[in-house]
């Protein structure tokens, strides 16, 4: 299983790889490169994502050591031990008014309410929030990209349909239709080969769910910059010079979109980390045993009110997912003044 | 100024409204006798579903409904180890008498005298509650089986009353049942008296009449609010508007809102018990006992479903009694588990009560893997940590449940030590190697042992319960996987058997050692039982057969420790807690009963109403400096605001 999860998790980081590879040549992201290379801002944004993606991947990994099974994360945190309990940062007893007890190891975060060490829980929460972030964007980018494509494109009829589904869907309010969504889906058995059934895991209903919510705006953006793109004079050219719909599509409009897919893809990302954050919250977000910032503040309802109130449960959840959210909205507007400089006024 | 007068004044009006106190005002303010008017304040959590006595089987329900109805006996308010039935509406015991081919018969005597409350659907006596007959507890063995009530107690009696199933099948093929027709199982011997007859000897039989189920209900009511229009008038529903025996009657229940009863001058069931209660106590029962009942003439329940503002509100002295919960426990309760200084100073009352009841995890015996090896579950239920289960959930509160039976219960081993259940890591990791799963591997495949554990995970408390688990198993390498369902599914899962280990607790309907062994019994095994872990033992069957129906005599104790050893042994469950309730009473009203199976005790307690006015405005003075302080931040800045004005001649 971990061998396969490793696959997984190497096939994913390849294939983002290689789509920014794929436009990487092209004049205006050689442009908006060397636009991105002066901006200070998007840099230090930039490795502060790379640096919460390298956490997830690490906890992603999974290692056989000492006759079990571990991420890469709980290997290197192997020697912290479990408390009976609270610990405030960096104490030397528990937290508990009646009976503190000396802690066997110093904790920079504290211990939660079960004794686990909460540096550990946040760092492997990353996954999660990768996790979801990523598999949500790997449904909702195609959807989005696609149907805005072919939208503005075609035009007539097929515009028709698309603003009829997305105007549908945008009128539901979004957190309804994610619970209900993920409803029906926990309801959902699929049979396997061997005569078995499985449900959908958790982290992938909650993935759907949320790619079947999320696609209508990046649809909107692209249509209309598709409806500009198909008006301009290169587009027409190739259509004298009798290209076919899709290689005009796959070949001139594309490109010409993907740095809207890539901010949407930024920013939408923490919008994402958020959502997952708000499940979570509410009851339907990662599973037991799935470290999850979400589920570590909604905890934390419980923990300030008691007397007296633990906070660095939720301080080191909230911060977390604060400075990821943070830098990933600096990294998306970093990356639209690289690609469209007049629009933000540089 | 002329046009903003009027206005002044209505601020004025409406200012003089204004105050800290929260309830409305009570129904008088003073008694006949010029005595204050004696009010009980208590937060409630939630509107009831019912109050109709045969049908609600909830807490919150009884707990209305055992102020208004009065059942034929009652739990005893300060006994409660062991637990002991008075007389309530009976003028004496039951007497049980033994006949021939095995049978028995109950003959219960009520007392003279006791009426219903007055209400409107006793046309012929002009609105006055009528005597209680025995006609009146014939009429609530019909109620139970009639379809159309829906009595929840209805498939446990059916097995033991004469004719109450024949009853109910007949009335369901019918579509209605015959109210006219006697019920063979309760014969009306005269006005006063009625016979109980068993199919079956049960002496369990006797706590189901101190529950609300067997509260004699009138007719009349029933039948005058069914819900209809009359005369251009809608009717309640009887659900909704309850008639009876008890010391309250319902005065005023504004939904979401409040709940008011207040004082039937009337009721002569009880009076003050003579004795019982703890030698301590005796200075202060004394001069009440053998005293007319109730105390009160008023009791408000304001609904308050958050447990903050409930807190608050008592904290601030406008409810009498609370519960602790755990987001507040460490503020008020010390580390020696009393009251912190600042809530002793108060005069606040604790009181610690063992519930009745028992909470554990539940092997499936159906399972291949956890059922069939008694070697596994012994070493599960050992590598349990239940200490600091306890420190963690419940602040060391609880007590760690060695055994079935809680405190309280007839056949409890208070120095019962359960070899499984005292954390032994080395004995947890040896039976684990005599289970065939060393270090929590298959000792033949060497794969990772594997187990799901059912859980509803719906709030953040239920989930680190869930994570807890999980490091538990962790500890004899087991890989536990927490099946999170619904409350619905949750409850199929139980019926079907589709699980591995289960979460439950099971709280006594009564006092005895029946009401948690049959929790084992084959025949009682789930859908159509509470038998969950569809436990299946003929020595066990065999016991508990003999068991279940003796009077507590030295030779069923010696039963009840037979089938504890047994189930030790075979270990079914992991035995969590048995619960322990902590609640705190404010100075002026101090606790009564004792009896946590008790619901309408409300009838024993009092207010003292002059120390209370005194301590609420000592406890909610008004704090004005901030509003003084803001007010001279108003003046200063308008003086600046005046002087910059004349300076730059604006």
């Amino acid at each position: 299983m971990s061998a396969l999860q490793n696959i997984l998790i190497f096939a994913g980081a390849a294939f983002v790889v290689i789509a920014c590879g794929l436009f990487w040549r092209s004049e205006r992201w050689q442009r908006a490169r060397a636009r991105f290379q002066g901006d200070r801002v998007g840099i230090i944004s930039l490795l502060i994502v790379v640096f919460y993606g390298l956490v997830g991947l690490m906890d992603s990994v999974q290692l056989s050591a000492h006759g079990k099974e571990m991420s890469m994360i709980e290997y290197m945190f192997r020697n912290t031990p479990n408390e009976r309990g609270y610990s405030a940062p960096y104490a030397d007893t528990t937290y508990a008014v009646n009976r503190p007890e000396p802690l066997k190891g110093r904790h920079w975060f504290g211990t939660d309410v079960l004794g686990r060490d909460v540096l550990v829980q946040t760092l492997r929460a990353c996954r999660t929030a990768l996790i979801i972030g990523g598999l949500t964007s790997f449904i909702y980018i195609p959807l989005g990209t696609i149907f805005g494509i072919a939208a503005g494109y075609y035009k007539r009829w097929v515009d028709d349909v698309i603003q009829y589904v997305y105007s549908t869907l945008a009128c539901v309010p979004g957190i309804l239709l994610l619970i209900a969504i993920i409803m029906v889906l926990e309801n959902v058995n699929i049979p396997l080969w061997n005569g078995d059934t499985i449900q959908i895991p958790r982290l992938v209903q909650m993935s759907l769910a949320l790619g079947i919510t999320s696609w209508v705006g990046l649809c909107r953006l692209i249509r209309g910059d598709t409806l500009r793109q198909v008006e301009r004079p290169y587009v027409e050219a190739a259509r004298a010079l009798g290209q076919s719909n899709w290689n005009i599509i796959t070949r001139h409009i594309l490109p010409n979109v993907m740095h809207l897919v890539l901010i949407n893809f930024v920013l939408g990302f923490s919008g994402l980390v958020m959502s997952e954050a708000i499940l979570s919250y509410i009851g339907i977000g990662a599973p037991v045993g799935t470290a999850s910032w979400g589920t570590m503040i909604d905890s934390a309802r419980m923990e300030l009110a008691r007397e007296p109130a633990v906070w660095w449960n939720f301080t080191a959840a909230a911060g977390a997912l604060f400075f990821l959210v943070l830098s990933l909205n600096l990294l998306g507007d970093s990356l639209r003044r690289a690609f469209d400089p007049r629009a933000s006024g540089k | 100024m002329t046009s903003y007068f009027p206005l002044f004044l209505c601020a004025l009006l409406f200012l003089s409204g204004c105050g800290n106190n929260p309830h409305p005002p009570p129904l008088h303010e003073t008694r006949p006798d010029g005595t204050p008017w004696r009010v009980s304040y208590r937060g409630f959590p939630d509107d009831p579903r019912t109050l109709d006595p045969q049908v609600s089987y909830d807490t919150t329900g009884h707990a209305i409904i055992s102020s208004i109805y009065e059942s034929p006996l009652q739990y005893h308010p300060f006994k409660t180890d062991p637990y002991e039935l008075m007389p309530c509406l009976l003028d004496e015991m039951p007497q049980r008498i033994k006949e021939n081919g095995g049978r028995e018969t109950y003959l219960f005597k009520l007392k003279k005298g006791l009426t219903f409350h007055d209400d409107p659907c006793f046309v012929a006596s002009g609105g006055v509650g009528r005597e209680v007959t025995a006609e009146d507890m014939a009429y609530v063995f019909k109620r139970i089986g009639d379809p159309k009530v829906e009595c929840p107690i209805l498939s446990t009696l059916q097995d033991y009353v004469v004719g109450l199933k024949e009853a109910y099948e007949e009335a369901r093929k019918t579509g209605t049942f015959d109210y006219s027709k006697p019920m063979p199982g309760i014969e009306v011997i005269d006005r006063y008296s009625f016979r109980l007859r068993m199919i079956k000897p049960y002496p369990q039989i006797l706590y189901w009449f101190a529950m609300p189920f067997t509260a004699p209900v009138p007719r009349e009511a029933v039948e005058y609010y069914d819900g209809k229009i009359h005369k251009r008038v809608q009717r309640e529903q009887f659900k909704f508007h309850p008639v009876g025996t008890g010391a309250f009657r319902l005065a005023e229940w504004r939904r979401k809102g409040l709940i008011r009863l207040a004082r039937f001058d009337r009721y002569n069931a009880t009076t003050f018990p003579t004795g019982g209660w703890p030698a301590a106590d005796d200075v202060r029962f004394r001069p009440m006992a053998g005293k007319p009942i109730p105390f009160l003439d008023e009791i408000q329940l304001p609904i308050i479903r958050e447990s903050i503002p409930a807190w608050l509100l008592f904290r601030q002295g406008y409810t009498d009694r609370s519960g602790v919960g755990k987001d507040i426990f460490n503020t008020v309760i010390s580390m020696s588990q009393e009251l912190t200084p600042e809530y002793r100073a108060r005069g606040i009352e604790l009181y610690k009560d063992p519930e009745p009841s028992t909470y554990f995890l539940i092997f499936n015996m159906e399972d291949p893997v956890v059922g069939k090896n008694r070697k596994l579950r012994q070493a599960i239920s050992s590598a349990f940590d239940e200490e600091l289960a306890n420190s963690i959930f419940h602040n060391d509160t609880y007590l760690n449940a060695q055994q079935l039976l809680p405190p309280g219960v007839f056949g409890h081993q208070p120095k019962f030590q359960n070899p499984f259940k005292q954390h032994d890591l080395a004995l947890a990791r040896k039976l684990m190697i005599e289970a065939g799963y060393p270090e929590g591997r298959d000792a033949r495949s060497g794969k990772q042992l594997e187990l799901a554990l059912d859980a509803t995970v719906d709030d953040p408390e239920s989930r680190q319960h869930a994570e807890f688990y999980r490091s538990q198993f962790e500890t004899l390498g087991i890989k536990l996987k927490i099946v999170e369902n619904t409350w619905s599914r949750q409850q199929e899962k139980f019926d079907t058997g589709h699980f591995q280990i289960i979460g439950y607790g099971w709280q006594a309907d009564y006092p005895d050692p029946e009401n948690f062994f049959f929790l084992f019994y084959s025949r009682n095994a789930a859908p159509q039982g509470n038998n969950y872990a569809r436990y299946a033992n003929p020595e066990f069957d065999g016991v508990f057969e003999q068991m279940r129906t003796m009077d507590d005599t030295p030779e069923r104790l010696n039963l009840i420790y037979k089938l504890n050893d047994i189930i030790t042994e075979d270990c079914p469950w992991v035995l969590e807690v048995h619960p322990v309730l902590f609640s705190l009473n404010q100075v002026w009203a101090p606790r009564v009963s004792s009896n946590p199976l008790l619901a309408g005790g409300s009838k024993y307690t009092n207010v003292d109403v002059e120390l209370r006015n005194r301590k609420l405005l000592e406890w909610n003075r008004p704090i004005l400096w901030p509003l003084w302080l803001a007010l001279g931040a108003v003046v200063v800045a308008v003086g600046f605001g005046i002087r910059w004005n004349r300076r730059h001649d604006v």
